[in-house]
């Protein structure tokens, strides 16, 4: 007698138990689908070709015939104030046949790429005039200097340009980072 | 019927203890001690706690009616008393009426405290009374009873009743005291959240705590410290031989009475719950920049202001399990929160917290939502722990890029799973953090078309706790990319190609 009453028991249990779980699956198909609203919200108005990352967080400058006719070069400057310089496209180096084939750190007094900057308070970290000579690129019959254009300390120069120069001929590669 | 009796009296206010009932008390205890101690100009009070005695006996004794019961004279009430200075003979400099008080019961010592309770409008219905003594007395009381555990530690009456130790000064004044307050707040005192605070302080004290760094700068006095006052040591010898002075033990010039104040304040509340944020211009705590504040407003704001002002508090700390960009949704479950609310005048319960969460909830701007807004303890801290903890997050991103989507790059994204990235510290923090590489793993990807566009998609991903979104997507100018094993070549190129382009994406996180 007593097990049929368990058996019973237990057999509402799991009804509720089961009721329970329905509701809760209504209600996270709820949030979901709800979820899913949100998350497409941003399609209405979207436009058809955004502004680039580097358009969207950087003031970009150009520094044209810098110091020579036709070194032209960029910086983009970030609200917190670091700036990144790089050759423009209209720099003479990419109208040598060949486009650029080497990148030398070694200028001046110091390779720029073995500078270690750490901690936030950037230890170790150069401080350049704009007329510093930060590189040399070279093509098959020329070389050129690139210069600083801004004046700050040097963080970080793109070493993968060192290895693969071609980066440069085939998009805007950055070619180091200044504070 | 006799116990009955002492219940009564003991639960009345204020027990009857009469002056005769005190004049039996005091021939009951040593009277070579007592005496003694009178002479020393020790207070009734602290004669009493000398002897361990313990009670509602501190609150019932009028000042005005003590007498020495040697000689029935004028007692010792009349002038300052050596150890505590005052405090247990209710005399002090008041520093909130700024003049000196001299009062003959703790009813009237607990009048002021109840007229400062009520001015300042809590709701409570407990209190917990707190004291604060200055060094000088500790020390004088401990010279004290290291001179009568030398001079009495034989006799019989000490080693059957007070070996143990005194009252001390501040359990007498809460003998004194909780009684008094108790019928004048209507409530019982106990350990809760509602305090209140007695300080004494004396102009002397910054004395001893010289003396305290001259320990090392270790304030914890040793045990078997003797005569700190009068820097003499050998103390037991010259006590035995009753050769020590007795008035190098109180020097004279410490004999002022203290500068009291007294308050009250309730210790923090705190909230927990989970927050949703809506808006892309809404930063999670108040940033303001040369009196120019960023976005709109902030989460932390938008609880805080509500949360405070609805139980009138003092002010807030926001606390949150991880934090997102301004420009960054946060839904989904929403991100666990703790609010510390201190000194709120009121008492939220359950059914207030519920009241706030719709409150902001029904904000007409909604920018945020908050979920499951309620009173938590200790245990709130562990929640956020787990939060922080979790290793994983998701989000989704709202994708662009320069050429068209085909089949096979969903393909590839999906099959992609624990993709290793080394991260350059992100440009648009490097001028606060450390330049230091961080590898990070892309647990999962998933793309999802957005209808009627070949070129934006909704990214779906979940990441290692710290990894940059957003730079991950575009690349950050190659400071960010995938660490190069060959079976993700081809991935590589996608990314790659993705990376130069990849523009104004929008994320939102989802964990």
């Amino acid at each position: 007698m007593s097990d049929h009453i368990t058996e019973e028991s237990n057999f509402s249990e799991t009804k509720e138990k089961e009721k329970e779980k329905e509701k809760q699956k209504e209600q996270d198909e709820a949030e979901d689908e709800e979820l899913r609203k949100l998350l497409l919200s941003d399609v209405q108005n979207l436009p058809s070709t955004p502004p680039s990352a580097v358009e969207s967080n950087f003031a970009i400058y150009f520094a044209l015939d810098f110091m020579k006719p036709r070194h032209d070069q960029y910086v983009y400057r970030h609200a917190n104030g670091l700036c990144v310089i790089g050759l423009a496209p209209s720099h003479v180096a990419f109208k040598d046949e060949g486009g650029i084939t080497a990148i030398d750190f070694n200028v001046g007094k110091s390779d720029r790429s073995g500078v270690k900057v750490t901690g936030k308070r950037k230890k170790n970290a150069q401080h350049f005039e704009s007329n510093t000579a930060l590189c040399k690129v070279s093509t098959k019959n020329d070389s050129y200097i690139v210069r600083c254009c801004v004046k700050g300390s040097l963080l970080e120069v793109n070493q993968q340009l060192i290895k693969q120069p071609e980066l440069l001929n085939a998009s805007i590669g950055k070619d180091t980072l200044l504070l | 019927m006799e116990q009955k009796a002492e219940e009564e009296v003991s639960n009345a206010f204020p027990p009857s203890f009469s002056s005769s009932d005190l004049k039996q008390l005091l021939h009951s205890l040593p009277s070579n001690a007592l005496n003694h101690f009178f002479s020393l100009g020790v207070c009734v009070r602290c004669i009493l706690r000398l002897f361990g005695i313990k009670g509602p006996i501190y609150a019932s004794i009028d000042n005005g009616s003590v007498e020495n019961p040697v000689d029935s004279t004028a007692s010792n009430e009349t002038k300052l008393c050596n150890v505590c200075l005052g405090i247990l003979q209710f005399r002090f400099y008041d520093d909130r009426e700024k003049r000196m008080f001299q009062k003959d019961a703790a009813y009237d010592v607990a009048l002021l405290i109840a007229d400062m309770v009520r001015q300042e409008g809590y709701q409570f219905d407990s209190f917990s009374l707190e004291v604060s003594i200055p060094p000088l007395i500790l020390q004088k009381e401990a010279s004290l009873w290291s001179y009568i555990q030398t001079k009495y530690g034989s006799e019989p009456w000490f080693q059957e009743k007070i070996h143990t130790g005194c009252v001390s000064i501040k359990d007498a004044l809460k003998f004194s005291l909780i009684n008094p307050l108790e019928k004048l707040l209507d409530c019982k005192s106990s350990w809760c959240p509602f305090r209140i605070r007695l300080t004494y302080t004396h102009t002397k004290a910054s004395e001893g705590v010289a003396k305290c760094s001259d320990n090392g700068g270790s304030c914890k006095r040793r045990k078997t410290d003797e005569s700190d006052s009068t820097g003499e040591r050998p103390l037991s010898s010259s006590v035995e031989n009753g050769s020590f002075d007795c008035s190098k033990l109180f020097p004279k010039s410490e004999n002022e009475p203290c500068h009291f104040t007294y308050n009250c304040f309730r210790t923090p509340f705190y909230f927990g719950g989970r927050y949703l944020k809506y808006s892309r211009n809404v930063s999670q705590t108040c940033w303001i920049i040369d009196d120019e504040r960023m976005g709109e407003a902030s989460v932390e704001e938008i609880i805080g202001i509500k949360v405070l002002q609805a139980c009138r508090g003092d002010n807030y700390k926001f606390h949150a399990a991880g934090r997102e960009d301004i420009d960054v949704r946060m839904l989904g479950p929403g991100r666990p929160f703790i609010l510390e609310v201190q000194n709120t005048r009121l008492v939220p319960t359950e059914q207030f917290a519920n009241n706030i969460e719709k409150m902001i909830n029904e904000e007409e701007n909604k920018l945020v939502r908050v979920k499951n807004l309620k009173l938590v303890g200790s245990d709130g801290w562990n929640l956020m722990r787990e939060g922080e903890g979790e290793k994983q997050k998701q989000y989704a991103a709202l994708v662009w890029t320069s050429r068209p989507l085909k089949d096979e790059d969903f393909q590839q994204v999906s099959s992609l799973k624990d993709l290793k990235v080394v991260q350059r510290t992100p440009i648009r923090v490097l001028h606060r953090r450390s330049p230091l590489e961080r590898e990070k793993i892309i647990h999962w990807m998933k793309m999802e078309t957005v209808a009627g566009s070949s070129q934006y998609f909704l990214l779906h991903l979940c990441t290692q706790a710290g990894t940059y979104i957003k730079e991950f997507v575009h690349g950050d100018l190659g400071r960010t990319h995938p660490r190069y094993d060959k079976n993700l070549r081809l991935m590589q190129c996608l990314m790659a190609k993705m990376s130069g382009t990849h523009t104004n994406l929008l994320v939102t996180a989802l964990f």
